[in-house]
């Protein structure tokens, strides 16, 4: 017993040691899960002879949650547009030395002109633009329309899925009504609210997580969610009974930025990061790897793949935007989607 | 009176043994799809062929994975290890003994299985971080001892209930230290019950997944983070081959390990 | 002479659980009484708007649906873990046993979920083989129901209920049940009258490591429960991470709090007013 005592007191002390060896040649980034490939990351760690700390999340809010509640450590993490211009309004942002970044000019202007979350791009620089949409397994589902109609129909009850996600449902809601995805507009925001309520009827839960493996099951016909989930968990064959469009009547779109925390030790590594990822060559292996549209111009020739959806599928969705207090209306609306 | 003849003990138990064979199967199906889907060919919920596929890629080319579950085993022997000491010191002192604060940890003590995950995420993280504590597996460890304690309490005081005091105070007639009369008599007595607390505490710990979430630091991943980050992803056959290696393993310790057993229960 | 070590045995219990619990509490406790911060957090300024906000239909609705599925899981948990834990306790094999019960517990709860899909689900083992053999011709929705939460939970409970019971019939003496049977009691008056009533400590343990984590759960429902199914810990979940109203999610929790700390001392009372007697007759 003492033994075992004495050895677990060794372990615990060895690990506490390891894992505040000094911090100088390692960056700390916090990123949705395998959003950056292994490659490009071992490329960066190779040519400026450091280390990558990678920790993960699989929403917003989760990451938000915890960096609010003191979860200190990281050098960059990779918000979405809301919360990027949440994180900035507390304050929780280095402003970034674009001096620093060569790189940034690869980056489309006209993207550059939409952002209206963050002018200039004084704390974020962009690192994707996309969207979600719907998966339907062409097996099972015949003679649809690539819009949100599919929600509607009654011989698809119970082997369909929405994501779990209040702002991508209302979202794709108020578009398909016509309206901004961003709209505090209770008029709209009901018509949008009823809308829900008849795809909610015929789906079988809300999913922001499995979507993908119960959709390469076959739990699921129809899913609402993203294309790198949804695709990575099928194998060739099945891809091929796969139709994965953003709906006709359009919906939200996001952009996911790299930015620096304020508490980061490692800043100027951490703008060499962020420099490293638009360079073209490393840029086009990650729109490569996930099939993503390319938000680095240069990198447009480099791939050598083609995109699940292009920069044209993504002009008829609407950027979603920081609603400040008026996310209020639409917590009301979604508690009572969930709970009637 | 005549003496009834001896009985098998199995047969008495036919119903109760009924019971557990059906709470066995209950527990191990699951187990066989994983194993069974472990050896899949290929990623998704159909057999395709048999394959030792995600062995490989589990054996040579699963580094984080493998740091994760290293993270993982530590952190559940340390604070099962902790808990249990400070758990079944506590049960024998609230048990036995009247004294000031009594009700005070009686109510407080069992708090951390009531109190919902997330918040008690969320609050041990504003407490490390207000008293500028690092995170990273301190913390998680702090925090798993945290909501182990009272499960071995629970588990260490109801198997007090059944002692026989009069031994104890047998022990102190006869004039034995305190020291002595907890070594030699209480946990001995106990074993059992600290046994079952230890195992559920480790259980506990290799599974939490919210309160790591919060607490975790940098770099510090463990085996729920790592997988619940797949969750989105999928690469999930190698997991089942990791549970797969992990079960059997634990279960070739546990069937060949009897001698080592009785010889550390007696 | 017995000294009055219990401040001894307690000391590391009681700083343990003071600093790193207590305090910590105190700040979601406080917090509860503050105004929500714009994007989350706390605002220092005292308010009762995570309070009034308890008052609603959605509120009343998640809190029925919770106790119901709560209490049906406990009881289903420990009247099948009572004979399984007797079994374990009166075998030759009971340290092998106990082992065996716990490993698979060992493997991340998340696997074992998506396993129960695999098994339970609209594509899984059982629908399709029950098409293949002409019993159905449509898959019968098994789970994404309150049936469903229920069978994981008694599923990821049944080991937290077994383990106690073990603990305390393994140290019964069997020959009181047969003492009963000479005495010309029936086999279930023995078992009712006799063991019963000796591991109730065993059995309420059981009952609150069920009852308690199924009242908090989250994922479960998450997962398995479909769009109707939602329980006080979705809720807690969504008012902290999508309405970042930390001072909602805060009043939530304590009120739970308050009111399973109230039923848990209403429970022991009720079930272990002959202990106290047995203790005050020996001091």
């Amino acid at each position: 017993m003492k033994k075992m005592l004495i050895l677990s007191l060794m372990a615990v002390l060895m690990a506490l040691f390891a894992s505040t060896v000094s911090a100088e040649d390692k960056l700390y980034i916090y990123n949705w899960t395998y959003y950056t490939p292994d490659e490009v990351i071992k490329g960066f760690e190779e040519k400026f002879n450091v280390k990558v700390v990678y920790d993960e999340f699989a929403s917003n809010e989760e990451m938000f949650a915890k960096l609010k509640a003191g979860g200190t450590g990281y050098d960059i993490t990779f918000p979405s547009a809301d919360y990027t211009a949440i994180m900035i309004k507390e304050g929780m942002l280095e402003k970034i030395d674009k001096s620093k970044i060569p790189n940034f000019k690869n980056i489309d202007p006209e993207l550059i002109k939409t952002i209206t979350y963050d002018k200039n791009c004084e704390y974020s620089v962009p690192y994707m633009k996309g969207a979600s949409g719907v998966a339907v397994n062409k097996k099972y589902v015949k003679n649809y329309t690539k819009d949100m109609s599919v929600y509607l129909k009654p011989e698809l009850k119970g082997r369909m899925t929405l994501l779990d996600d209040m702002r991508e449902v209302m979202g794709f809601a108020l578009k398909a009504n016509g309206f901004s995805v961003n709209t505090i507009n209770p008029a709209e925001l009901k018509k949008a609210k009823e809308l829900v309520m008849q795809w909610r009827a015929n789906i079988l839960k809300f999913d922001a997580e499995s979507f993908g493996k119960g959709f390469a099951s076959g739990e699921f016909w129809v899913v609402q969610g993203y294309e790198e989930n949804i695709l990575s968990e099928l194998e060739d064959a099945a891809k091929k009974d796969t139709d994965f469009f953003i709906p006709s009547t359009g919906g939200p779109c996001y952009i996911d930025s790299m930015v620096i925390m304020k508490d980061s030790k490692n800043k100027d590594l951490a703008l060499k990061f962020i420099n490293y990822i638009h360079e073209p060559a490393q840029y086009a292996k990650f729109v490569d790897k996930f099939g993503f549209p390319s938000i680095n111009v240069p990198a447009r020739k480099l791939r050598t793949g083609k995109p699940v959806y292009t920069e044209e599928d993504l002009k008829k969705c609407e950027l979603k935007l920081d609603l400040g207090e008026n996310l209020e209306l639409y917590n009301k609306i979604w508690e009572e989607i969930k709970n009637e | 009176m005549k003496k009834k003849p001896p009985v098998n003990p199995m047969d008495r138990h036919r119903i109760s043994g009924s019971f557990f064979v059906f709470s066995m199967i209950f527990f191990y199906a699951p187990l066989l799809i994983l194993i069974i889907f472990s050896f899949n060919e290929g990623k998704s919920m159909t057999f395709t062929g048999f394959s030792l596929r995600w062995y490989k890629e589990l054996f040579f080319n699963s580094a984080k994975l493998w740091g994760s579950f290293g993270n993982t085993v530590i952190i559940a022997l340390v604070s099962a290890l902790v808990s249990t000491i400070i758990g079944t010191l506590g049960a024998i002192g609230l048990y036995w003994y009247n004294f000031k604060l009594k009700k005070y940890l009686q109510v407080v003590s069992y708090l951390p299985i009531i109190l919902p995950e997330i918040i008690i995420g969320v609050s041990m993280l504003m407490f490390f971080a207000s008293i500028n504590l690092p995170l990273g597996l301190a913390t998680i460890i702090i925090a798993h001892i945290t909501f182990n304690i009272p499960y071995v309490l629970l588990i260490v005081m109801a198997r007090l209930s059944e002692f026989d005091y009069s031994i104890i105070e047998a022990a102190y007639d006869l004039g034995a230290k305190e020291i002595d009369t907890l070594l030699k008599v209480i946990i001995p007595m106990s074993i059992p019950g600290i046994i079952s607390g230890f195992l559920v505490a480790i259980t506990l710990s290799i599974d939490d997944f919210v309160i790591t979430f919060f607490v975790t630091g940098p770099g510090a991943s463990t085996l729920p983070l790592h997988i619940y980050s797949m969750l989105r992803f999928g690469l999930s056959p190698v997991i089942n081959s990791l549970s797969v290696i992990l079960i059997v393993g634990s279960l070739v310790f546990a069937l060949t390990s009897k001698r080592m057993f009785r010889h550390m229960f007696n | 002479m017995m000294k009055n070590y219990g401040q001894r045995y307690t000391l590391p219990l009681l700083l343990w659980i003071t600093v790193f619990f207590v305090i910590p509490f105190s700040i979601i406790f406080v917090g509860s009484f503050l105004k929500k911060g714009l994007y989350g957090g706390f605002e220092l300024q005292f308010s009762l708007d995570a309070y009034t906000s308890l008052f609603s239909n959605t509120m009343r609705k998640v809190s029925i649906n919770t106790i119901i599925i709560s209490v049906i899981t406990t009881i289903v948990t420990v009247l099948l873990a009572l004979p399984t834990a007797y079994y374990m306790a009166r075998s030759r094999y009971k340290e092998t046993l106990l082992f065996l019960v716990i490993i698979p517990f060992w493997t991340n709860f998340l696997i074992r979920i998506f396993a129960w899909i695999a098994i339970l689900g609209n594509n899984g083992l059982v629908n399709n083989f029950l098409i293949n053999a002409g019993l159905l011709n449509a898959p019968v929705q098994l789970l994404y129901n309150r049936w469903a939460v229920i069978l994981i939970m008694i599923y990821t409970s049944l080991p937290f209920a077994i383990l106690p019971l073990y603990s305390t019939i393994e140290k019964f003496d069997f020959s009181l049940l047969e003492a009963a049977r000479d005495l010309g009691a029936t086999k279930p008056q023995s078992v009712y009258k006799v063991l019963i009533p000796i591991i109730i400590p065993g059995i309420t343990t059981a009952v609150l490591f069920t009852f308690i984590p199924a009242f908090g759960n989250f994922a479960i429902p998450d997962i398995v429960g479909g769009t109707d199914i939602r329980m006080l810990g979705n809720i807690i979940n969504e008012k902290l991470k999508t309405a970042r109203n930390w001072p909602s999610a805060s009043s939530i929790s304590v009120v739970l709090t308050i009111m399973t700390t109230g039923a848990v001392i209403l429970f022991t009372r009720l079930t272990a007013p002959k202990r106290a007697a047995q203790v005050k007759e020996e001091s």
